[in-house]
C-alpha cells in the first residue's frame, strides 16, 4: 500500500470522490489535497527547507484553476527543484496529444484520465506503482 | 503497525458498545489485533461500516459531480446559442442596414428617371409647339408672296407671329422659373404652353 498521495486539483468534489476511492481500494494510507498550484509549490518549499518527508506519489491536474500556472509546469518545478524519488503524473479529463508529450518532456511518469469510474485506473495503478519507483516503468497513459 | 492494549482497548470497545463511536479511517488499517478475537472482530465491523460509509459517499459525490458537468456542459451549450444569437442579430442588423441602403439608391434612380422622363417630356412639347408654329409662320409667309388676297394673310401672319413670341417667351420663362426653383438641378414639373397656336 502507498503511504501518502498528494493531488493537486482545483475541484474540491473531486477530492472526494479520489480520497474514497483510494481508501476503498486500499491504495493509501493517507491523502493530502491542494486546490492550486502555487499552493502545492510552497507545499514542497516548506517539505524542503524543514526535511519533512515528501508524499510517495503526486496526481496533478492538468488546468488548475486559479492558478499562476499549469499542471506541467508543477511536475517541471516539482522534479528540477524540489526533486527526486517523487513519483508524478498526471490526472485530467483531457487525452490531448501534445499536453502529454509536454508532461513527458516534464518528467512525468505517467497520464490518468479522469473520468467517473476512476477506480479501475486506480487499481491498475496500484499494481504498477513498485515500477515507478524503482523507474523500472516507463510512461503509462491510464484510459 | 499498530498495538492497542490496557485500557485504551477497553474504553475503545465500551464506547462502541454504548455511544456507537468508532474509530474511522485508515487508522483502521495499521492495527494489529494479533490473537485479540474481540479487538478483531470491532476492527472488522467498524471497518466494514467505515467501507459501508465511504462507498455511499462516493456514490453521491459521484451523481454531483455527474450533474456538475452536465451543467457545466449546458452553460457551455447556452453560451454557444448566445454567442451564434448575438452574430445572427447583427447579421440581420446589417442585412437591414444594406437593404435601406438599396432602397435609397433604388429611390434616387428612381428619382432621376423621373425627372429625366419629365425633361424629355418638356422638350418634346417645345419642339412639337415650336415646329407647328414655325411651320404655320413659313406657310403663311409663302402664301403672302403667292396670293394676292393679303389681307387675310397679313393679319394670319401677325396673329402667328404675336403667339410665337408669346409661347416663346412663355417657354422661357416657364424653363428659367423651374431651374431657379429646383437650384440648378433640373426641370421637376412638367410644363405645357399656356396658350396653342
Amino acid at each position: 500500500m502507498i503511504d501518502s498521495i498528494l493531488l493537486v486539483d482545483d475541484e474540491n468534489l473531486f477530492h472526494m470522490v479520489f480520497e474514497d476511492a483510494c481508501s476503498l481500494l486500499d491504495i493509501s494510507l493517507s491523502l493530502k489535497a491542494i486546490n492550486s498550484a502555487d499552493e502545492a509549490e510552497i507545499y514542497f518549499k516548506e517539505i524542503v527547507e524543514k526535511n519533512k518527508r515528501k508524499p510517495d506519489v503526486i496526481f496533478v491536474d492538468l488546468n488548475i484553476i486559479g492558478s499562476s500556472f499549469d499542471g506541467i509546469e508543477l511536475i517541471r518545478k516539482i522534479n528540477y527543484d524540489y526533486g527526486d524519488g517523487v513519483v508524478i503524473g498526471i490526472i485530467s479529463s483531457s487525452s490531448d496529444d501534445t499536453e502529454i508529450s509536454r508532461a513527458l518532456k516534464a518528467g512525468a511518469q505517467f497520464w490518468m484520465v479522469k473520468s467517473d469510474e476512476i477506480e479501475p485506473r486506480l487499481e491498475d495503478f496500484k499494481k504498477d506503482f513498485e515500477g515507478y519507483v524503482t523507474r523500472i516503468n516507463t510512461f503509462k497513459i491510464y484510459k | 503497525m499498530l498495538k492497542i492494549k490496557g485500557n485504551l482497548r477497553g474504553e475503545l470497545l465500551t464506547l462502541y458498545k454504548e455511544k456507537g463511536i468508532a474509530l474511522e479511517g485508515s487508522i483502521l488499517k495499521l492495527i494489529d489485533c494479533g490473537s485479540d478475537e474481540e479487538l478483531s472482530n470491532y476492527i472488522k465491523e467498524v471497518s466494514e461500516k467505515d467501507r459501508e460509509i465511504r462507498k455511499k459517499r462516493l456514490e453521491i459525490t459521484k451523481q454531483i459531480q455527474a450533474q456538475n458537468i452536465e451543467l457545466k456542459e449546458l452553460a457551455d451549450k447556452n453560451e454557444e446559442h448566445k454567442k451564434q444569437l448575438e452574430i445572427a442579430l447583427k447579421e440581420a442588423e446589417d442585412a437591414k442596414k444594406k437593404i435601406e441602403l438599396a432602397k435609397k439608391e433604388v429611390e434616387q434612380d428612381l428619382n432621376i428617371l423621373q425627372q429625366k422622363t419629365q425633361n424629355q417630356l418638356v422638350e418634346s412639347i417645345v419642339k412639337v409647339s415650336l415646329s407647328i408654329i414655325v411651320g404655320i409662320a413659313i406657310t403663311v409667309t409663302i402664301m403672302f408672296f403667292v396670293k394676292e388676297d393679303n389681307q387675310i394673310v397679313e393679319s394670319a401672319w401677325s396673329n402667328m407671329f404675336g403667339i410665337l413670341l408669346t409661347n416663346s417667351f412663355s417657354i422661357i420663362g416657364t424653363i428659367m422659373g423651374v431651374k431657379y426653383a429646383s437650384g440648378g438641378k433640373g426641370m421637376v414639373p412638367v410644363q405645357t404652353c399656356k396658350y396653342k397656336p
